[in-house]
């Protein structure tokens, strides 16, 4: 069953345009995405155990993946048996009815969440909203974007593309309207002081608590929560009613194997040996305990991901969202994340969302947005396969028709020509000829078909008047003189 | 003399043949017979990594067929066409034998004779540096050396894993290679994305430049140089259509001249 994934429905090119005359956002994401490339690439010099738990969690991750279906039920009894609720999913609409039911059982009216990829995916936040549930994000970066009302622009920082000065005017607006004190200046300390102060109260006044998760425990019904804020414990403790939603894929087996995956998003997304903080929840209170949710609802779902099993692109539900792909990606760097259109962006991004909704949003994404330069491929702590998952789906659309039948014509005229010496040959020299027509001063200026893009704004040395093929035939034939 | 097997490209062959002749030269020098086989044409790579793989393979095929005939050494004036011949084509051609209806053994069979290929693959700083591994020449004085910045392409970094080799090989010849701020990103060429995409790719070859600027200005270089005609034909294509004349030479240009004063200096 296809998945349902949000799609920005601007055109490619505008949103394209978009990011690339954003010369703030540009230099914004430039500095973020090099220091969190440079962290991971320090943090594991000079640590060999971090790269050894590195292959252990990559092993470990694949025969999650490989053994899904049997750690849900596994994972579902333990849960149930600390007294949680359980629930599956199979698409966002599944989802997100089962979240909105289990607020409206409650007449829950304030809610608080922790970041998580897959309320994004399924458009949780809105669906609450739309039920007058006022949805509060309690990470930072979440909670600046919300003010915003943007999307997340990065997976793992969703306000890597805003500086200190757009977040001090977003907070003084935001006090104005509260008629509170605004931060005192724009300095990182009186941002997130604000930010603080703003959400104390709302910890306290919330009535249900969202999660999402970024591992799970089968053996002990466990979801694990890593923050560099600490917002995951509120969260989790203050709420009566506590929800959390965990894809399916997030499932691991054991606590050893949660060991050795717990520290990669950290390190390979930030270049931080660890979070700051863990949280694991294993269950409501119980009667021992003074504080923790009465009710705790974890709603596990697919949307899409059973699609990715048993094919060449399995390995794609490996991805444990650290980010470290979009940080080295370079169109990622020059176009920004909310130009893909997907709240999945960078090379995760263009593989993943047309992969889950079976190709229904946004198919341009796999050639749009990659030069094949295999920067992800090498960043990926997970070795998922991004470069040649692209070069994969180009074909795939190839197959689909996706692609103008006329440049399929082109592909397939030029590869008919080239697969024999004397039509490649031939095809030089009609290029040459008719090339006359495109010159100007020694140089290409513009030319007809797929090659038209260059010409917008790059020249190019025509087709010589000798070629090295005629040149060996005029000077070496018969071999070195 | 060692015989080679030369693999211009269709890049060198059509756009900038003079750097294959250069190619053929410094070869030459270093004890190479260079042999080319006529019947070469385009390694493909363009088609493969559009998606157009069964068009991609049928350029492979060929190919395969016409320099599977020799052991010696194929040089390749292009690390990423030697990428797409090394780690590609073997996979490339078996998927695409049994998509039109071949058997398991043709597809087996095929597979084998572009593995035989790929073994032999070779770039050509990769084939300079093998000559002499241990290293930069004695004989030059490294301050008084040409300095050049030098643009190593993504698959020659990243697929052929070919970090040292450029490097190397120009300061065998007493240049010295300058290296750019944020060099391991793309200069956004990637084939037919520099056309299909060509405003990001575009952006690319801005940062790009300002990158290498910044270095000119600081180091005095020469000119900007790669182990990949295509990436600089992207970037010299940019800098003269914004009317700029800054030299961009393919990696055998540049050491054949340091060949060539080296001759007339001693």
């Amino acid at each position: 069953m296809a998945g349902i994934l949000p799609a920005d429905p601007t055109p490619w090119t505008k949103r394209r345009d978009a990011g690339l005359s954003d010369v703030t956002m540009r230099r914004t994401i430039g500095i973020v995405t090099k220091r969190f490339s440079t962290g991971q690439h320090n943090v594991f010099s000079g640590y060999p155990e971090g790269s050894l738990a590195r292959q252990a969690a990559v092993v470990a991750k694949r025969q999650a993946i490989r053994d899904m279906d049997k750690l849900w039920p596994r994972f579902r009894a333990n849960v149930e048996a600390r007294g949680g609720r359980t629930y599956y999913a199979r698409d966002a609409q599944e989802a997100v009815t089962i979240v909105v039911k289990i607020a409206q059982n409650h007449q829950v009216q304030r809610v608080i969440k922790t970041k998580s990829m897959l309320t994004e995916e399924l458009q949780l936040n809105h669906a609450l909203e739309t039920q007058g549930v006022l949805v509060v994000e309690t990470d930072l970066g979440e909670y600046i974007i919300q003010r915003a009302q943007e999307t997340p622009s990065h997976i793992l920082a969703p306000a890597a593309h805003k500086n200190r000065d757009q977040i001090e005017t977003l907070f003084r607006d935001d006090a104005g309207g509260r008629g509170i004190a605004p931060p005192q200046s724009n300095d990182a300390q009186s941002l997130t002081l604000y930010a603080r102060q703003c959400l104390r109260e709302e910890f306290l006044q919330a009535d249900m608590g969202i999660t999402g998760g970024n591992f799970a425990v089968a053996e002990t019904g466990t979801v694990v929560l890593i923050t560099n804020e600490g917002n995951a414990d509120m969260v989790t403790t203050l709420p009566q009613i506590l929800v959390s939603v965990v894809g399916i894929e997030k499932i691991v087996d054991t606590w050893e194997n949660l060991g050795v995956l717990i520290q990669q998003p950290a390190m390979n997304g930030i270049g931080q040996r660890l979070s700051s903080y863990t949280t694991f929840v294993s269950g409501p209170r119980r009667e021992s305990m003074v504080e923790g949710p009465a009710e705790w609802h974890v709603v596990v779902v697919d949307n899409g991901r059973h699609l990715l099993r048993d094919t060449v692109f399995e390995d794609v539900l490996s991805c444990i969202r650290c980010g470290a792909c979009l940080n080295v990606c370079p169109v990622f760097r020059q176009v920004g994340g909310h130009a893909y259109g997907s709240v999945y962006s960078g090379p995760i991004g263009i593989v993943e969302t047309p992969l889950l909704t079976d190709w229904s949003i946004l198919p341009e994404l796999p050639t749009v947005a990659c030069t094949v330069c295999h920067a992800c491929g090498e960043a990926c702590p997970m070795e998922i396969d991004l470069p040649h998952h692209v070069i994969q789906l180009r074909q795939e659309k190839v197959r689909r028709r996706l692609v103008a039948a006329s440049v399929t014509r082109s592909y397939r005229w030029w590869a008919q020509l080239w697969s024999t010496a004397g039509g490649y040959r031939r095809s030089l020299r009609w290029a040459r000829w008719g090339q006359r027509l495109y010159q100007r001063q020694g140089t290409l200026r513009s030319a007809p078909g797929i090659a038209r893009g260059w010409f917008m704004s790059r020249n190019m040395p025509p087709v010589a008047a000798e070629t090295f093929h005629e040149w060996w035939d005029k000077h070496r034939m018969g071999g070195p003189s | 003399m060692k015989p080679v097997e030369l693999f211009v490209t269709c890049m060198v062959d059509a756009f900038r043949p003079t750097a294959g002749i250069a190619a053929v030269r410094v070869l030459e020098r270093r004890g190479a017979e260079v042999r080319f086989p006529q019947e070469q044409t385009c390694c493909g790579q363009f088609s493969y990594n559009g998606g157009y793989h069964h068009e991609a393979a049928q350029l492979a095929r060929h190919f395969v067929a016409v320099f599977e005939s020799s052991d010696h050494p194929i040089v390749a004036l292009s690390g990423s066409c030697a990428a797409m011949v090394i780690h590609e084509y073997p996979s490339l051609i078996a998927e695409d034998v049994l998509s039109t209806g071949g058997s398991k053994e043709e597809a087996a069979d095929w597979k084998h004779r572009a593995e035989q290929v790929g073994l032999r693959a070779i770039e050509l700083s990769q084939w300079i540096t093998q000559q002499r591994p241990e290293g930069a020449a004695a004989s030059h004085d490294a301050k008084s050396a040409t300095s050049v910045v030098l643009h190593q392409g993504c698959h020659m970094r990243r697929l052929l894993k070919a970090n040292a080799e450029p490097e190397a090989a120009l300061r065998q010849s007493g240049i010295q290679p300058l290296t750019v701020g944020d060099e391991d990103q793309c200069c956004g060429f990637g084939g037919t994305y520099s056309m299909t995409e060509w405003k990001v790719s575009t952006a690319l070859a801005d940062a790009k430049w300002d990158n290498i600027k910044k270095v000119v200005q600081e180091h005095a270089a020469t000119c900007l140089t790669s182990a990949d005609l295509g990436c600089l034909l992207h970037l010299e294509g940019r800098q003269s259509r914004l009317g700029e004349t800054f030299p961009v030479l393919y990696l055998a240009e540049v050491i054949d001249q340091a060949d060539q004063q080296e001759k007339g200096g001693t």
